[in-house]
């Protein structure tokens, strides 16, 4: 899977609109990926992918909304537009609910489809920056070491009592070895202040 | 009429006595009576007889005096016509006896002398007529007790003559003392007789007369001094019928015409009970009786007794005749009876309570014994309590009578029992009313009534009111056959609807005549319901398999027409692209490609129309029971699934209401169950069994239908439309199903059987609680 570039992951039963669909989209510059199933589309997920997903609601198995559910929980969410040939109104609402962008009847008019493929990705990219910031944090607060991340958690767990010498207290050490550790975590952290340091640590635990 | 114990007894102690009394009473009452009328018989006659004697011995010393004084005359000793020593002579026989009123003497000259009592100025007068041929000189008298004269004087106009006279005459004639009858004496106008006595001299001739005047009112205070019980009358009758002698000598004179005296006679005399008595003697010619006759006889209210004496001789032609009043004789018997009868009729009462009092006594045993009799029978008194003192019959009785009593009560207990703790309702009807005699508390709650309200009512209250026989007909049934069945729409008392099944028997007496009925009533209300919903479920499928399968088809198979209408729009639209991509323009192409999208979307327009006008008829999705609905379909496929030896079985969890649209999800079950069954016809399969399981799974009910047929060709997408592996199979059933399972938000889907044959699966959402 590439994930250099949004991808449009469409996930249908029918082969045929599986390919049609492909053809339409590539044809307007779109990457796109297909499955033939939720299950196979959940194999293949791999975290940090970005794009979004055209969904057909009946499928065999494990169908639309249950994989919409899925991801939401795992917090894998990907922008999602529903394509279904029923129509139903309570399944479209609770689809909405769960955060889709849109719920088109089959057949639809590939402009409509084309334009919520061009929303759900603005909303992917606006996702993907986040993303990218919490993984430079959390890349970064992995090259300090156990002591300097034990600061790091006391600051960010009680941002208040941030002085070294309720550190030190608190921690069992001089007030000077903790003044050392900070201005090496700074450092490694590329941070210009103990607010932009809490910035950080904040952004990487959204990963998780 | 069953006569009471009690009552004989009294009627028997109190009443035969008192006819027992009645008897004595009345018995005594009748002798005594007898008794005493006969003795009052005998106190007449002795008076008749007293009287008789009495008058006989009164009159004989007058008859004595004549005779005397006629044999002087006879022997010459006086010279008869010596009147001064006759007149002396008269005048000795006068004074010796009182009681006669005069004497005389008249000879055949017509000379006479009369010697008579006399009041002034002497005590005695004579009168002395002598003759001397035609002449005549008449000389009155009157002298003291020593004869010495007082008074004479001469009487010229005197022209008394004794041989005209009567007594003269019957003397003279008859030779022989003779007794005048009564009459009013001339001068003293007393009542009285003549004894006259012929003085024969010796040559035979009748030389003259001699007379002796008695009076006979002597006889009257006789018969008044007599006592005759208290108001006893006797009187002396003549010949002639006048009475001549009464206790009231006043009575007896009656005034002639011219002036003179005469007898009163019988028929007339002022004695009114005596004219009742002896009226009938005045109408007879001569008052001669022969025998004593006694008579009875009522007079104003009073009631009497008399007797006639026979006539005393031929001298003295009379007749005594006594009357009293029965009341003298026998009124103190009367009152003594009187006085009797209450002693009798009080004691008769006072035996008559003792009686009463005895009947009493003697009937408590039997009394007690019928009071405790009823008091078992209601249920008041164990039987087995002990007998009060009684007679040995009744202990007896008591004994079979409690036996039977215990048989009877545990009999009834258990019948009670039965009919109580039925799992049934249970009613006892009258047969004639229709009125609830007896119900259980089990029909009390199919009816939503009190059982004690029930018994008020009567079976027409319960009938639905556009079917009101039921109870004729039960009676008709029972009564031809003995028992009935039917089943009938009643009306629950909160006014709901109610079918029950009800069997019934008549219940009859020893003659055969009705009673009551006792039905045993089963509430069918929710089998009949069941009944009418598989039959309503039947229908609607039917209905949906005809009128709608069009739009059932649309809908179902909306989806599986947008899929392909879906690729070619984008492929139009993939191909409009390619084609946009070329350095010349082909027009045409593109409008055709253009069309081509067009007319994919117009299809799409239609089967929308199509989708929407089909469910126009549709119900919306309602909460329903689905192991209700999967018992009813149940039922519709029954006939064919033992037509081809298929047996089907449930197994359904405590499932949860689920929402759909209830005659879908039917037809859904109904078709899976066909196509288990027809799969399983056409193998050759022993086993042929169809298994429906439903169980709970994360907010929808998830159903299987397992079959032990051949299995599913796996090459084959059962649920793509003409997909088929019937020989005659459209291949549109199972897409249909499941564009309808999938509309109503579950899924379908098919896994092989374990171990063999086909399971298919859907499932329905479960209700909002």
């Amino acid at each position: 899977m590439t994930d250099n570039k949004e991808t449009v992951f469409i996930v249908d039963d029918d082969e045929d609109i599986r390919s049609s669909l492909t053809r339409s989209l590539s044809k307007r510059g779109f990457v796109v990926e297909t499955f033939d199933s939720a299950q196979a589309f959940l194999d293949a997920y791999e975290p940090g992918l970005s794009g979004c997903i055209i969904l057909d609601y009946g499928m065999i198995g494990m169908n639309g909304l249950e994989l919409q559910q899925k991801l939401v929980t795992e917090g894998r969410a990907l922008p999602i537009v529903f394509i279904t040939g029923h129509g139903g109104v309570p399944e479209s609402v609770q689809a909405m609910k769960a955060g889709a962008v849109d719920f088109l009847e089959k057949p639809f008019r590939t402009d409509t489809l084309v334009e919520r493929i061009r929303q759900a990705l603005k909303i992917s990219a606006a996702t993907s920056e986040t993303r990218k910031k919490a993984l430079r944090a959390k890349m970064m607060l992995d090259t300090l070491t156990t002591r300097e991340r034990e600061i790091v958690d006391m600051i960010v767990s009680n941002p208040s009592n941030t002085t070294s010498k309720e550190i030190a207290r608190a921690l069992q050490i001089s007030p000077r070895t903790v003044d050392h550790h900070r201005a090496r975590i700074l450092e490694k952290m590329q941070a210009n202040s103990m607010v932009e340091l809490i910035d950080l640590a904040i952004a990487s635990q959204r990963l998780s | 009429m069953k006569t009471s114990l009690g009552l004989v007894l009294a009627f028997c102690l109190a009443g035969l006595q008192f006819v027992a009394i009645t008897i004595i009473m009345s018995s005594s009452y009748v002798t005594s009576e007898r008794v005493l009328l006969n003795h009052a018989r005998s106190l007449l006659r002795d008076v008749g007889v007293n009287t008789i004697a009495h008058s006989k011995g009164f009159l004989e010393p007058a008859k004595g005096a004549a005779e005397l004084a006629a044999r002087i005359a006879e022997n010459r000793i006086i010279a008869s016509d010596n009147r001064e020593l006759l007149e002396q002579l008269l005048f000795q026989q006068l004074q010796t006896a009182p009681h006669l009123a005069g004497l005389f003497y008249g000879d055949q000259r017509g000379n006479f002398v009369y010697v008579k009592h006399s009041e002034e100025p002497a005590p005695f007068r004579s009168k002395i007529i002598s003759r001397d041929g035609e002449d005549r000189e008449t000389e009155l008298i009157w002298r003291d007790h020593t004869y010495e004269p007082v008074s004479r004087i001469a009487d010229p106009a005197d022209t008394f003559d004794p041989r005209n006279r009567p007594w003269y005459l019957r003397a003279q004639t008859e030779r022989t003392t003779v007794w005048t009858d009564p009459y009013i004496f001339f001068s003293s106008q007393n009542p009285g007789i003549t004894i006259a006595v012929p003085v024969i001299s010796d040559d035979g001739d009748v030389q003259g007369v001699v007379g002796v005047d008695i009076e006979i009112s002597e006889l009257s205070e006789f018969l008044s001094e007599l006592k005759i019980g208290e108001n006893g009358t006797a009187l002396i009758v003549n010949q002639n019928g006048d009475v001549i002698a009464h206790p009231k000598p006043s009575l007896l004179r009656a005034v002639n015409t011219d002036g003179t005296f005469r007898f009163a006679g019988i028929g007339e005399i002022e004695d009114q009970i005596a004219q009742a008595a002896f009226g009938d003697l005045s109408r007879m010619d001569q008052v001669l009786i022969d025998t004593e006759r006694y008579a009875e006889f009522s007079h104003r209210g009073a009631d009497y007794v008399s007797t006639i004496m026979p006539t005393m001789s031929t001298e003295l032609p009379w007749t005594i005749a006594v009357y009293a009043p029965e009341a003298d004789f026998i009124g103190a018997i009367v009152q003594n009876r009187t006085r009797n009868i209450w002693i009798a009729a009080l004691v008769s009462v006072l035996t008559g309570v003792v009686g009463l009092f005895l009947a009493n006594y003697i009937n408590r045993p039997v009394r007690a014994f019928a009071v405790r009799a009823a008091l078992i029978s209601q249920g008041e008194v164990d039987p087995a309590a002990p007998m009060p003192r009684t007679y040995k019959e009744l202990e007896r009785a008591n004994t079979a009578l409690t036996e039977e009593i215990m048989q009877r009560k545990t009999t009834e207990r258990e019948y009670g029992q039965t009919f109580e703790l039925s799992s049934r309702g249970m009613v006892q009807i009258s047969a004639e009313t229709g009125a609830l005699i007896r119900v259980n508390s089990k029909f009390a709650s199919i009816m939503g009534y009190e059982v004690e309200e029930l018994l008020e009512r009567n079976v027409a209250d319960f009938l639905a009111p556009e079917d009101p026989a039921l109870f004729d007909q039960i009676v008709d049934e029972t009564l031809e056959s003995g028992d009935a069945s039917i089943e009938q729409k009643c009306v629950r008392k909160d006014g709901q609807s109610v079918w029950l099944r009800v069997n019934a028997i008549m219940i009859r007496d020893n003659h055969g005549k009705p009673l009551h009925i006792v039905a045993t009533i089963n509430d069918i209300t929710k089998t009949r319901n069941t009944q009418k919903q598989i039959e309503k479920l039947n229908r609607d499928l039917s209905h949906l398999a005809r009128g709608e399968l069009l739009g059932q088809m649309a809908a179902g198979l909306a989806h599986e027409l947008n899929q392909p209408l879906t690729a070619i729009t984008q492929n139009a639209d993939a191909a409009l692209m390619t084609a946009g991509e070329n350095k010349v323009q082909n027009e045409e192409l593109n409008q055709i490609l253009r069309d081509l999208d067009q007319q994919a979307h117009r299809a799409a327009d239609i089967i929308k129309a199509l989708r929407s006008f089909a469910r126009k008829g549709e119900e919306w999705k309602t909460p329903f029971d689905l192991d209700a609905l999967i018992d009813q379909t149940l039922h519709l496929v029954q006939a064919e699934a033992t037509e081809h030896g298929v047996s089907i079985a449930v197994a359904l969890d405590d499932l949860p209401r689920v929402l759909g649209i209830r005659i879908q999800i039917a037809q859904v079950i109904v078709n899976l169950l066909r196509n288990a069954i027809e799969a399983m016809a056409e193998s050759d399969s022993t086993d042929r069994s169809v298994r429906i399981t439903a169980s709970v799974e994360k907010g929808f009910v998830k159903v299987s239908v397992d079959d032990t047929g051949p299995g599913v060709d796996p090459g084959l997408d059962l649920f793509s439309q003409f997909e088929t592996s019937k020989a005659d199979g459209m291949g549109l059933g199972l897409s249909i199903c499941r564009s309808i399972i999938e509309a109503g938000g579950g899924r379908m889907w098919h896994e092989a059987g374990d171990p063999s044959g086909a399971r298919f699966c859907f499932t329905v959402p479960v209700a909002d609680k």
